[in-house]
């Protein structure tokens, strides 16, 4: 191992899983989480900021107040760091054969690449161009068309419309309540300025993770980090997110658009704490939504065969920084009867409790998952980046899933699936049927 | 005739049955392993809603695991195991495949014999379905998912994206097996009945080919084995289905707009490409198409999208057996012209040979990346060689990337000129007008 001045490596391993992963902090601050994987060609690497849609509040200790930025920049930030002087980063990954691509979450922004060659080569133009920001009036304006057209291909998109609709319904102050891309509106006030001052903010190597997974050896990216990252400041910008009640903004949103049978999501907002504990108990959700409506219930059955669901059908728990929450939608010709069932069916298990059987299957289904996870490189990257910034060693969510029992099941139910903090949010065609068919 | 399987090598093809084939493609590196059957029928209009039914039905349920909720017990009991059906094109041929992928034998946690129960699970649901006494589907499953054909063929609307692509082909190939939807027509999907379902049941049995994929770290002779039996028990007339001629040329240029209420136009510009059976031209276009419209530093990436900013997304794709070329593109109304321009001038200009040695080689390492990285996935391997073994080709992911490497420029121009532009449609904001 490299014996770097400030750089430590330690090993992380799980004997469940039979695998192991590295974790160095490195000597410019940046995390790095690092698991080869014997037998794969393929790297994936992602170099991710904690720093999303939702951080638009945030001062430096000097600073008097809080300043607020317009949604949908951290997304722009996302967009415009792939240039610079030199031109375009995808242009420098065509030369290493490197497959590239950037995405913005709620709370993440993340940049990747996946290669089978040129490893070492790929990398460096990630951390590069991640760190060098270069941002011109001209080449920010220029922008603003291409977002415009992103933005508009998600308003004609009822998958994307009714989660974002959810979301709407059940938070009252979050900014996840704000498209990720912000609107048309607010990236018109976006300039090269507030970009330069939330990347200043928030590309702080201590603030950010490098996660790689597959076809490398630890050395190298080490290596790569030692030779293209510089020591970083303290990160000391604190970020301010409106206190959300426990209630929900509203119980019901409805949208038209150009969609043939109704497609409808409902969700529990639920009570969030630490990153941590939300990502304890969003394992527990993620048991619960097959114990509520996975396709072993005989509760699916039953909406499956009344015709009020399809295979479309399906749920998530979901967990962002503070934020907590289980959501269920498909498609169905009556979305209020669905989302009533769902209600009915959460009663009648905080009532009677939960079938041994059922909880002991729905347990080996979300560890036959985990399993699946562990080999797929981009799985692998992906899910030591998210446990990360969460606090939550990755391995330890699959032991966690060992300790899952059905009091506990039972309990969280009781406490936190409430009929008043749910929302249904329904996207239907225009006016009624329209039998109009593709020649 | 047991075939020896061996552990990291190419792929191991043995004939187990009357034009049955089982293919294993094996890497210690996977966890789990994952086993399809597909069955091959052809193409057409007739029969293409009540395949599409029938596999819907045989995921669903069979005799031994007569409703959802056994089924998904069963699953669940096998750490979640996924079971899936449905229907896939290639080119005059439609495919039923019938898919299990589960953990691997050494993840279970008691002792469960994973390959072989996944492997009988497959086989009872291909074999032995929920029929009743009368030898039929009933009429409640059959009502409820001949419901759900129609209803994805009214949702393929929804994603404005592939909808305006399935339009362009409707409109470009009227007549050709291209235009017909795997779902088949929803008129047909109506009239799919527990008699016709069962009928195209008891003729795939009888007359497809099948080919069986196995692909994973476990060893796959019991699965094999499994399969030789249940395929001995039915009475076989294996019927090939020959591949439909494909159109060369296209004629008078074809330009149908349509309107629907959409903030975002989407343009397709559907291109003929012609026959393509030689492997060679094949590769030749493949490089093409990498350069023209295939990665985000191909030239419709950068001159439609970065340079003019006309667009999101700007892509090409390719479809070898039917011979279709598609270029499309989410575009402001307003702008519809100027990116179709724009794409015309690129082909010309890949036509004239005015893309550099650095694209070229961008190209080929993008390629070369793409063929590498197949090797890492059990989806990816198994779309692969199901590919493979459909075009009648036995190649593999290094052989076909040394296949590319040797393409010249000179072939690239070539196959750019083969291409020629059929048809522009485009979706625009407004009142429909069907």
């Amino acid at each position: 191992m490299a014996e770097e001045r400030k750089t430590t490596v330690e090993t992380v391993s799980s004997s469940l899983l039979g695998e192991k992963y590295y974790r160095v902090a490195h000597k410019s601050g940046v995390t790095m989480l690092l698991c080869p994987m014997e037998g794969f060609s393929t790297a994936y690497a992602l170099f991710g900021t904690n720093y999303g849609s939702m951080d638009v509040e945030f001062k430096t200790p000097e600073d008097t107040d809080f300043v607020e930025v317009p949604a949908g920049i951290a997304h722009y930030l996302e967009h415009k760091l792939f240039e610079n002087e030199e031109g375009d980063a995808f242009q420098r990954f065509a030369a290493t054969g490197a497959n590239a691509n950037a995405y913005t979450s709620f709370d993440k922004t993340c940049y990747l690449f996946s290669c089978t060659q040129n490893f070492e080569q790929s990398l460096e133009i990630l951390l590069d161009f991640v760190t060098r920001p270069y941002f011109t009036e001209e080449t920010v304006q220029k922008e603003q068309g291409i977002i415009g057209q992103e933005i508009r291909m998600y308003d004609d998109n009822p998958d994307w419309q009714v989660y974002f609709n959810l979301l709407k319904a059940m938070y009252q102050k979050n900014p996840v309540r704000v498209d990720i891309a912000g609107t048309v509106e607010s990236i018109a006030q976006i300039d090269k300025d507030l970009l330069y001052r939330c990347y200043n903010h928030f590309y702080n190597l201590r603030n950010m993770v490098i996660a790689i997974a597959g076809n490398f050896t630890v050395e190298s990216a080490i290596e790569v980090a030692d030779r293209v990252l510089k020591e970083a400041e303290p990160f000391l910008t604190q970020r301010r997110v409106p206190d959300e009640p426990e209630e929900v903004s509203r119980r019901k949103l409805e949208m038209e658009l150009e969609v043939a049978a109704p497609i409808f999501q409902m969700g529990f907002k639920l009570r969030g704490g630490s990153a941590e504990e939300n990502m304890r108990n969003q394992i527990l959700d993620e048991v619960l939504v097959e114990i509520i409506a996975g396709e072993t219930t005989s509760f699916y059955r039953e909406l499956y065969d009344k015709g009020l669901i399809n295979a479309t059908f399906g749920g998530e728990a979901m967990s962002v920084r503070s934020l907590l929450s289980v959501t269920f939608g498909g498609e169905s010709r009556e979305p209020e009867k669905v989302y009533e069932a769902i209600l009915e069916r959460v009663r009648e298990l905080k009532r009677d409790g939960i079938e041994e059987d059922l909880f002991r299957q729905c347990k080996k289904t979300i560890y036959g998952r985990y399993i699946g996870m562990f080999s797929r490189p981009e799985a692998v990257a992906s899910a030591l980046l998210a446990s990360h910034f969460t606090g939550l060693e990755l391995y330890s969510m699959v032991e966690e899933l060992g300790r899952v029992t059905r009091e506990k099941l039972e309990q969280r139910l009781r406490t936190e699936y409430h009929e008043e903090w749910s929302s249904l949010s329904v996207v239907r065609g225009h006016g009624g049927d329209n039998d109009e068919d593709g020649i | 005739m047991k075939g020896v399987i061996e552990m990291g090598s190419g792929p191991n093809r043995v004939l187990i049955g009357e034009g049955v084939w089982f293919t294993s493609i094996l890497d210690p590196k996977f966890k789990s392993n994952r086993i399809s059957v597909n069955l091959e029928a052809p193409l057409l209009e007739e029969t293409a809603a009540d395949m599409a039914v029938l596999s819907l039905l045989l995921r669903k349920a069979c005799r031994a695991y007569p409703n959802m909720t056994l089924l998904g017990s069963r699953l669940a009991e096998l750490y979640g195991a996924y079971l899936d059906g449905e229907v896939r094109k290639h080119g005059s041929k439609e495919i039923l495949n019938l898919t299990v992928q589960g953990i691997d034998d050494r993840f279970a946690l008691e002792g469960e014999n994973m390959i072989q129960d996944c492997a009988e699970l497959l086989c009872q649901t291909l074999f032995d379905p929920n029929f009743g006494e009368d030898g039929m589907f009933g009429e409640d499953d059959l009502r409820l998912e001949r419901q759900y054909l129609v209803d994805t063929i009214d949702a393929l609307v929804n994603d404005k994206r592939s909808y305006a692509i399935d339009r362009c082909v409707k409109v470009m190939c009227q007549g050709e097996p291209a235009a017909v939807s795997r779902y088949g027509t929803r008129e047909k999907a109506l009239a799919v009945t527990a008699w016709s379902a069962a009928e195209i049941y008891r003729r795939l049995l009888r007359t497809a080919r099948a080919e069986i994929l196995f692909i994973g770290c476990g060893d796959p002779s019991g699965a094999m084995e499994t399969f030789r039996r249940a395929f001995a028990q039915v009475s076989r007339e294996p019927e090939p289905v020959p591949d439909a001629p494909v159109k060369l040329a296209a004629g008078e240029v074809k330009e149908v707009t349509e309107a629907m209420d959409v903030v975002q136009g989407k343009l397709v510009m559907g291109f003929r490409v012609g026959d393509v059976s030689d492997r060679r031209q094949y590769n030749a276009l493949r490089m093409m198409l990498s350069v023209f419209g295939g990665s985000p530093f191909s030239r419709l990436f950068v001159y439609v999208r970065e340079k003019l900013s006309l667009c999101y997304y700007c892509a090409s794709r390719y479809d070898r057996p039917t011979g279709l070329m598609l270029v499309d593109s989410g575009v402001e109304f307003e702008k519809k012209e100027a990116a179709q321009r724009e794409i015309l001038n690129q082909l010309e200009a890949m036509r004239r040979g005015e893309f550099t040695g650095e694209e070229l080689s961008a190209a080929q390492l993008n390629m070369v990346n793409a063929f590498q990285t197949t090797g890492d996935s059990l989806g990816s391997l198994e779309g692969y060689y199901f590919n493979q073994i459909f075009s009648g080709w036995d190649k593999t992911p290094e052989e076909d990337i040394k296949d590319l490497l040797e393409v010249t420029r000179e072939e690239i121009m070539e196959a750019a000129r083969r291409v020629s532009l059929d048809t522009v449609y485009f979706l625009k904001g407004g009142e429909q007008n069907g």
